[in-house]
């Protein structure tokens, strides 16, 4: 008997705690319109920045309260958070969107262009996206259409991070390989001379780095809605890194944060991965390490997909719409635009924030890792993003090809061109 | 009869190493967690710490209210708990002392529930949980979770080995069921309830898809939610950091374990389940 | 005859069995509500090719499950499902059973430590369990590595190889499970009578003859307990690794059948298919469950 009355008081207890819990999340009662800001920052890539910028614009603003909200594992993540709240028929505000995921947003979710919002209740504002962002980067943020459907706010870049000890150790240039031809010659010598391995090329789960390989060579991943990646300097440019992970077994084939731990510990002499990572690597490697421009190919231009997310206007109604262009107004400011790439890595998208004083000039003076993926960007082009509803699952099988390829167990030539098939078949459903 | 000393040696030897390879990743983890990162990427081998910090924990408690998001954590997994427990218990009786029409049927349609995936529920339960006005709220993560049977498995297994003619006798005593509920048949089975117990907790505890779904606002958040927020594949995981969120999440079903360790092994010994 | 009446009738409803209602109607309505309705949903989903939010839905009839069995893929999955439930239940039943009773019959000594010591595991998350061996069990630069790299051994690239990857996450979501299945079944070795395993003991009986003939039936309750949950934990459990460490890679090779349904469903939005895969996991456990109750249940030992 005892025993159960002390259980019936633990739930009794236990309920009032529910019950005093759930009071703490209401709407807000001086009269703020609240909003909602998802995004993926998680706190090794800028989430003290985001907590940091929404509690400034909290204290600074009259009419609007912000509520981020953390969506872990990435765009992806955020994606599925929001396919289940637009099933539910709300909505957040204001959502980052991964660049691939560009197509599939616009095709299937309701949003606003913010240039809308901002012609309809800030007149003052009308020219704010011309003026203060480049058109090839506004460009990234259109859909396949050429809708304007939200403005970039992360911009990544792959970069080519080198451990100079190793190089040194090896005999090599201690700037590192200015092309991909030398990347695979460097990594020859490397694992000769050192017994290590030379290269790391990042595996996450999407073909960001894959694009910028192939199309560095003169490849296209779409042209005019159709996959055309399996074009002779494709498979030339997929080959080198094949060969370099099965042949000259010099390249890691390996999980991407297992990839990166390896280049931090000295076991890696190169690692082609995303600036984002550059705080990670930077803070953690005990060797004199530095951050390249990605490898070229032997007298070609190098292109670059753009990394990161775009920020878009998912509000239902006029007042949340308008609150949430003041809330991005304020995270475009220059200041705020400075400490995002402090606190993120990512290069800043507006195209007067690097010189500006109160922006990044001595922050960029004194961080030699960024310059690199900051000189890049004028060779950066979209993010291929395809089409249609079966998008998605045209960027999966690409990504399963990566598996078969380096797992060796189908050539480049016949998975690349079986893999485009397939993929234009899908397309054309 | 005697045991050979070699073979009894020899599964010392099989012990000892199951226990080494069980428990070494969590000394791991905890010396980790007192690590600063860049130590614990430079040098793997250290288990213990050669520069001793508490910078992780104050980084985690500098990020989050702590002991705000262990106490959800707490709450969800106890009343989740508690709610399970009880409502399987109930059902159990049920299934056990009744007869009553479409009882196998029944009893068969939610044990099969428990091979149902988890993808099949979790939108429809979103849009239930979203309808009921629960989202980012401790009511939304716990409700969709009492829908467990394998306690209700369990504790009817449990049930069924009681002798039948301790009930029979208790019923011609006019006993009611209440009575035979708490004072026969709750004694008998507490084996089994504390062991469906335990797991409920700690699945509860450690649950992350769908939290990650219903809370929002970081004073809502649960632990192994918090945990997330160090993980990332494009800016690096804080191995470090995580580890210190692991052993602060660890840390309080390990202590109640311990303070009930007591009561939870005198209870299996002394009846065991069966 | 009123309704209510015929109701009562048909249920052969009278105070005895309301009650027996009565003390299902919690568990039922919770049921209902989260279990039952998003089942009937998916059957109804499974019919459709849909992506969960476009506004219309577009009615396939049958076509999602000859995709879905048409896809060699699905068996590869099958296969791979398989072959977790085979390694789990070797490590988290068999093994378990053994240890528990070698330990409570055949050993004098330390059975206390081994009991707290094999349990401790139990009470960490899989998201830990799997950033923490992903780290230690890196094929380069983990503490592993470098340890077989002294004995000059090398660890195999088990995120990136066929076979290897489903054995490594099976044994990251056994060092979790493995410590409660096995307090369990040693609790229920542990309360079997001692004097039928003195009294066997006695008569010089070999140890396997006592855990085949004596130990096994006499547990069998908790046994047929801890097989369930090793197979839902099988499909269940295994998901975390699978999501944190190689999300279903390299090319399908560690993916089951839960977690494919995931992928389709939120990663690649097919959620018809995802529905129809759900279903199809589901009747296949379904029959399983079936064969349990028409001859294993019928067998257990119910010390009655």
């Amino acid at each position: 008997m005892k025993r159960f009355l002390q259980t019936i008081c633990f739930i009794a207890l236990m309920l009032f705690l529910v019950a005093c819990n759930s009071e703490a999340a209401g709407t807000t009662e001086d009269g703020k319109t609240k909003i909602e800001y998802w995004h993926v920052n998680a706190e090794t890539q800028g989430g003290q920045t985001v907590k940091q910028l929404v509690e400034d614009f909290n204290a600074q603003s009259e009419t609007v309260e912000v509520v981020a909200k953390y969506n872990p594992d990435m765009y992806k993540g955020l994606m599925q958070n929001l396919q289940a709240e637009a099933a539910a028929g709300n909505a957040p505000a204001v959502v980052q969107v991964g660049w691939s995921f560009l197509n599939y947003f616009s095709d299937n979710f309701s949003y606003v262009s913010p240039q809308t919002v901002i012609e309809q209740h800030f007149p003052e504002d009308e020219t704010f996206l011309q003026d203060k962002f480049l058109p090839n980067v506004l460009d990234l943020a259109k859909n396949s259409d050429g809708e304007q459907v939200g403005i970039p706010y992360s911009l990544s870049s792959p970069v080519l991070y080198i451990n100079r000890d190793i190089l040194r150790e090896a005999g090599l240039d201690e700037n590192g390989p200015q092309t991909w031809e030398e990347v695979k010659e460097f990594s020859k010598v490397i694992k000769e001379e050192t017994g290590k391995y030379g290269f790391y090329f990042q595996e996450p789960a999407d073909n960001w780095a894959t694009q910028a390989l192939l199309e560095s060579n003169g490849a296209q991943f779409i042209t005019d809605g159709k996959a055309t990646f399996a074009s002779e300097e494709g498979i030339e440019a997929y080959e080198l890194l094949a060969d370099m992970v099965l042949e000259d077994e010099t390249a890691l084939h390996i999980g991407w944060d297992q990839g990166v731990q390896s280049f931090i510990d000295g076991s890696v002499a190169m690692a082609y991965t995303t600036i984002a990572q550059r705080s990670n690597i930077q803070d953690n490697a005990q060797f004199d390490v530095a951050a390249v421009k990605s490898p070229a190919w032997e007298g070609k231009d190098v292109k670059l997909p753009a990394g990161g997310a775009m920020l878009t206007i998912t509000a239902p109604n006029e007042k949340e719409q308008k609150a949430a262009w003041e809330f991005m107004r304020y995270l475009y400011s220059i200041e705020s635009m400075a400490e995002w790439t402090k606190g993120t890595g990512y290069v800043p998208p507006r195209n007067d924030v690097a010189d500006a004083e109160n922006g990044l000039k001595t922050y960029l003076e004194e961080n030699e890792m960024m310059t690199a993926a900051v000189e890049q960007m004028d060779g950066v082009v979209p993010w291929a993003s395809f089409p249609g509803d079966a998008g998605l699952e045209a960027e999966q099988l690409l990504l399963d090809l990566r598996d078969q390829i380096l797992g060796g167990s189908i050539s480049v030539e016949e998975g690349l061109t079986s893999i485009e098939d397939k993929i234009n078949e899908l397309l054309n459903d | 009869m005697k045991i050979n000393r070699t073979v009894e040696i020899t599964w010392h030897v099989i012990f000892m190493a199951t226990v080494i390879v069980l428990v070494f990743p969590i000394i791991y983890a905890v010396g980790m967690s007192f690590t600063p990162l860049e130590d614990a990427y430079n040098n793997v081998l250290n288990i213990i710490p050669l520069h001793p910090t508490l910078e992780n924990y104050i980084t985690f408690f500098d990020t989050l209210p702590v002991v705000k998001v262990t106490m959800n954590t707490f709450i969800i997994a106890s009343v989740a708990t508690v709610f399970k427990v009880l409502t399987s218990f109930l059902a159990a009786y049920a299934f056990v002392y009744f007869q009553f029409k479409g009882k196998e049927v029944l009893y068969f349609l939610l044990i099969s529930t428990i091979f149902i995936p988890f993808t099949v529920t979790m939108i429809p339960n979103y849009l239930i949980v979203s309808d009921l006005g629960l989202l980012d709220s401790v009511w939304g993560v716990i409700l969709p979770q009492l829908a467990d049977a394998i306690g209700i498995f369990l504790i009817t297994q449990s049930m069924r080995s009681i002798p039948i003619s301790l009930i029979e006798v208790a019923r011609l005593d006019n006993l009611g069921h209440g009575r035979i509920m708490k004072d026969i048949v709750l004694p008998l089975v507490r084996p089994a309830i504390t062991s469906v117990g335990i797991w409920f907790f700690i699945s509860s505890w450690n649950e992350f898809v769908w939290p990650v779904l219903i809370l929002k606002t970081t004073e809502n958040y649960t632990l192994p939610l918090a945990l997330q927020m160090y993980i990332s594949s494009e800016g690096g995981t804080n191995f470090t950091v995580a580890m210190a969120v692991s052993v602060i999440t660890m840390i309080i079903p390990l202590l109640l374990y311990l303070t009930f360790q007591k009561y939870i092994i005198g209870t299996f010994t002394s009846s065991g389940i069966k | 005859m009123s309704a209510l009446a015929a109701v009562r009738k048909t249920l052969h409803l009278n105070r005895e069995n309301a009650i027996g209602y009565g003390l299902l109607i919690p568990s039922i309505i919770i049921f209902a509500v989260f279990t039952f309705w998003p089942f009937l949903y998916t059957v109804y989903l499974s019919f459709f090719d849909w992506n969960m939010i476009s506004p219309e839905k577009e009615f396939v009839g049958i076509r999602n499950y000859m995709e879905v069995l048409g896809d060699p893929r699905t068996y590869q999955i099958f296969g791979n499902t398989f072959l977790y439930i085979v390694i789990l239940l070797a490590i988290n039943c068999v093994v378990p059973y053994i240890f528990a009773f070698v330990i409570d019959i055949v050993l004098k000594r330390w059975n206390g430590f081994y009991k707290s010591a094999l349990f401790l595991p139990a009470f960490i998350s899989l998201v830990v369990g799997s950033i923490l061996f992903t780290w230690i069990l890196n094929p380069v630069s983990g503490p592993l590595a470098i340890v077989f790299g002294w004995i000059g051994l090398e660890i195999p690239n088990w995120t990136k190889s066929e076979g290897w990857v489903i054995l490594v996450l099976s044994l990251i979501t056994s060092w979790k499970v493995f410590g409660y299945n096995f307090i369990l079944l040693y609790a229920s070795i542990n309360g079997i009578s001692r004097e039928i395993i003195e009294s066997a003991r006695l008569d010089n009986v070999p140890l396997w003859r006592i855990f085949f003939q004596i130990i096994l039936p006499m547990s069998s309750a908790t046994g047929i307990y801890v097989f369930i949950l090793t197979i839902v934990q099988s499909l269940q459990y295994v998901f975390t690794p699978v999501k944190v460490v190689t999300q279903g890679g390299p090319d399908y090779a560690s993916s089951n059948l839960i977690y494919h349904a995931y992928h389709e469903a939120f990663v690649v939005y097919r959620t018809g298919h995802s529905a129809t895969l759900s279903i199809i996991t589901m009747a296949l456990f379904l029959i399983l469950l079936f064969l349990y109750f028409k001859f294993v249940d019928r067998g257990i030992y119910y010390e009655n």
